[in-house]
């Protein structure tokens, strides 16, 4: 097991590598002078080429790459060229709020899919399973944009909801909830629509599956069937997505949290890439990259705990 | 920066194999969502009647009461007044830090602030600024001349965003515990506006280089600055503000993009004031109860220009063709659904500065016959456009259908801001259509775009006559004579067609009734220090 975890810290760490080189060749290839931008209508030949200097834009673009990733390695990633701050600083002040809408949100799609997606696999083509699909279906279309914007307008004034912001679990856990409560609807009910979908098949593939028939054919219970024979064969895959939707939120969701004026990682990442700030859309991105692999590795271990089959070898 | 929510939902991967792809395609995705930019910020809008003007200072002496809440349309990049260029962070800072002097809310023409009086020298190459007294920093230090002579020195001497601003400067000096003088290499009769214009100027504390100003904020204004974070900022009343002070406790500032958020929250309470509104939506929320819509001339101005340096755009009557096909009204309305004014110069008519001058009447007749003399048959350019101005995509696609018309193709050329001033500074268009923003002095109207070879003269523009005139006009310093300078520059300007003025749009904010003695500026300045807050 040990080395297996190994094995896969390394390969996290070259994945990571490339993901730097990509990013930082990319952004070399995106159109549009970043200090252009950042002076804006300001901008004079004499103070584009102040900002220039000060920004080590006017090094070569080798040595930009590795004065960035060798001080990357110590966790600083540089100053942001739009605000001034430290990058590291300004990821960090944002996690708080992102976490909060990711596992709020995962908490709304779970309590929908779990729930509609069993239903539905325990009578598949009844009625009841023709109205989940037609809300999952629902769910999946309507543009999270759209839907945000309708619970502003209409479900905010109704509920005494704020329309936007984001107050600190640490300083007002009431009001932190009622700020968080409806973009984790937006959010969720997309996520738990493609869940709930999700749910359903694997629950049916599983309850398909030979050892089931066995198990039926003993004369065991139908609670005891799913419960012991179905829902545990149908976990090892359903953990995969929602790890992979988890690890989506964490990277922030751009559309909503703009929508909702919510400061998370999503709405830093969009203001860096319309400001071209390089460091910060750098550091961000190779954060989203490093949430991917974690998670991904963390799902990848509980399937030890979840199927001893697979801890055998 | 205007963030515009993205058509685009999100493609969300379930499967495992696409673990990684995902998170490449998240970038992808952020990068194809950027539907705005940064830049020409032309918020605005004219005159509806004012509510704001009938609506008295009740609280006179009264303690301080309540905390405004204002919700910004766009996100502020920084504090340091000298080194951002962000319109959103000037709506914050124009409550904390105070200038030399200030321009007036009615007509902008410069009353003292920080300097009580000031007075040039003969051959107008030195100003002696006098200062106010028992003027105190937010961190309870002394204001004195020092502050002053730091502040600029330090915009000139670290090349700051305003620094152009100084080119003239020699030197700025404390001649006095409370005198500045500042000395000039050349008469410069709008330094006024270079130094008081707006709080790009501000004055801050010569021991601030041991603050870190991009994040703190120590001024001698209404408001201190309590705290900022990801999703706002928090300002409290100074207590030793030099002035009368402010009748509220505070203003807390939050970032709303989406109009639909800032202005349900208008109408709920949870906002008493808000830039962030749509020009399609001034009609309804005029009629809305409990909110008060401020509409007053602004002085951005829209505009097209064409590349000059080459062909069919070298030949000023082809650029006069253009001139007599266009409509400026319906241009105006379809923009900015009539929260602007048709204008055929820079300058809005509102200003000391303004002049009537308008040659190019809607004439389809006469476009047609210049461009038949020009031999610019079957004419098609493409104009380049940024995706984050709304106004400016507007104005192109009703300005490609009136040129339909008299037989010329326009190809409406939307690209994000970033390539848009890219392409801009290579010279790589036929043509293209923004907006400048507040502007006060004709110096700022005309100067560095119809200068030869100035620095936003992008379309290449060149003629003798206006260098010389603008040139005069820039150290004349008869008030008079230099606005006869000004309006005859203005005319060549027009006359060639260096750029083809639209319009100027409105400055259109709204607040709750419960707000009073707030007024919307002709800069777009927003400041919230004689406001009041009842229930």
């Amino acid at each position: 097991m040990k080395t297996y975890i190994a094995s896969r810290l390394a390969q996290a760490a070259v994945v990571l590598a490339g993901v730097a080189v990509l990013v930082f060749s990319i952004m070399q290839l995106v159109p549009g002078d970043p200090v252009r931008i950042a002076l804006g209508t300001r901008y004079t030949e004499e103070a584009g080429a102040a900002l220039r200097e000060r920004a080590g834009l006017d090094q070569p673009v080798l040595v930009q790459f590795f004065s960035w990733a060798g001080s990357a390695l110590t966790g600083d990633l540089g100053v942001s060229f739009r605000s001034g701050e430290p990058v590291t600083a300004l990821i960090v002040e944002r996690l708080p709020a992102t976490i909060s809408l990711a596992v709020v949100s995962i908490v709304v799609a779970l309590l929908i899919a779990v729930p509609l997606g069993t239903i539905s696999a325990l009578r598949p083509r009844s009625v009841v399973d023709g109205v989940a699909t037609v809300f999952s279906q629902a769910g999946i279309s309507i543009p999270d944009f759209w839907m945000g914007i309708m619970l502003i307008v209409f479900v905010a004034p109704l509920l005494a909801l704020p329309t936007g912001g984001y107050t600190p679990l640490t300083e007002d856990p009431a009001a932190w909830a009622r700020s968080v409560v409806l973009p984790a609807i937006t959010v969720g009910v997309t996520s738990g629509s493609i869940l709930t979908r999700f749910v359903r098949s694997a629950l049916l593939e599983a309850a398909d599956s030979e050892h089931v028939r066995t198990a039926r054919s003993k004369g065991l219970g139908r609670g005891t069937v799913l419960g012991w024979h179905v829902m545990r064969n149908a976990l090892l895959p359903f953990v995969t997505v929602v790890g992979v939707q988890l690890a989506y939120l964490l990277s922030g969701v751009v559309v909503v949290e703009i929508v909702f004026s919510y400061p998370g990682l999503g709405e830093l990442a969009l203001q860096a890439v319309q400001a071209r700030d390089f460091p910060l859309l750098q550091g961000a991105v190779l954060l989203f990259a490093l949430v991917f692999l974690v998670i991904n590795l963390a799902v990848d271990l509980s399937y030890a705990a979840l199927d001893p089959r697979v801890g055998t070898r | 920066m205007r963030p515009t929510t993205s058509a685009v939902p999100p493609v969300r991967p379930v499967r495992r194999a696409s673990v990684l792809v995902a998170g490449v395609s998240a970038l992808a995705l952020t990068l194809a969502a950027c539907s705005s930019g940064e830049g020409v910020d032309a918020e605005g809008l004219e005159d509806a009647p004012d509510p704001s003007a009938s609506a008295e200072d009740a609280a006179g002496g009264d303690a301080p009461a309540g905390t405004l809440v204002a919700a910004l349309a766009n996100t502020p990049d920084q504090f340091d007044p000298h080194a951002t260029t962000s319109q959103a962070s000037f709506q914050v800072l124009e409550n904390v830090y105070d200038t030399l002097v200030v321009p007036s809310a009615e007509d902008l023409t410069f009353e003292p602030s920080l300097a009580t009086e000031w007075t040039t020298s003969e051959d107008g190459l030195e100003w002696v600024f006098t200062l106010r007294e028992g003027v105190t920093f937010h961190d309870g230090s002394p204001f004195d001349a020092e502050d002053v002579a730091y502040s600029l020195n330090r915009i000139i001497d670290e090349e700051l965003a305003n620094a152009f601003r100084f080119t003239n400067v020699t030197s700025v000096e404390a001649t006095g515990d409370l005198e500045v003088t500042i000395t000039v290499s050349a008469p410069t009769p709008n330094l006024l506006a270079n130094v008081g214009g707006f709080k790009g100027m501000a004055i801050v504390p010569s021991e601030s280089a041991e603050l870190d100003l991009a994040t703190q904020a120590v001024g001698t204004g209404p408001f201190e600055l309590v705290s900022t974070s990801a999703g706002g900022v928090e300002l409290a009343a100074f207590e030793d503000y030099w002035g009368e002070g402010p009748s509220i406790e505070g203003v807390e500032y939050r970032y709303v993009g989406e109009s639909a958020a800032a202005l349900t929250g208008l109408e709920n309470g949870d906002i008493d004031w808000t830039d962030n509104v749509p020009a399609q939506s001034i009609e309804g929320l005029a009629q809305t109860e409990g909110v008060e819509l401020g509409q007053t001339g602004g002085s951005d101005y829209y505009y097209m220009a064409f590349n000059q340096t080459r062909p069919p755009f070298d030949d000023v009557d082809v650029r006069r063709a253009i001139a007599y096909a266009v409509d400026r009204e319906s241009i105006t309305e379809a923009a900015t659904f009539g929260a602007g004014t048709a204008n055929q110069t820079a300058i809005p008519s509102a200003s000391f500065w303004a002049s009537d001058y308008a040659p190019f009447d809607q004439d389809t007749a006469q476009a047609e016959q210049l461009r038949a003399d020009a031999g610019a048959e079957g004419l098609e350019f493409s104009v380049m456009v940024p995706d984050s101005d709304e106004p400016a995509v507007a104005s192109a696609q009703v300005v490609a259908s009136q040129l339909a018309e008299v037989g010329v193709t326009m190809d409406v050329d939307t690209v994000e801001t970033g390539v848009f001033l890219d392409r801009q500074g290579q010279g790589d268009f036929d043509a293209f259509s923004w907006a400048w923003v507040g502007n006060i002095d004709p110096f700022d109207f005309y100067q560095a775009q119809h200068l030869t070879d100035a620095s936003s003269n992008f379309q290449g523009y060149s003629n003798p006559e206006v260098d010389e005139l603008l040139t005069q006009a820039a150290s004349e310093t008869d008030q008079d004579a230099r606005k006869d300078l000004y309006a005859q520059a203005e005319q060549l300007i027009v006359d060639d067609v260096s750029y083809l003025f639209y319009f100027n749009p409105d400055v259109v904010e709204a607040w709750s009734s419960s707000v009073s003695g707030y007024t919307a500026r002709p800069d777009s300045a927003v400041n919230f220090e004689t406001v009041t807050l009842t229930d």
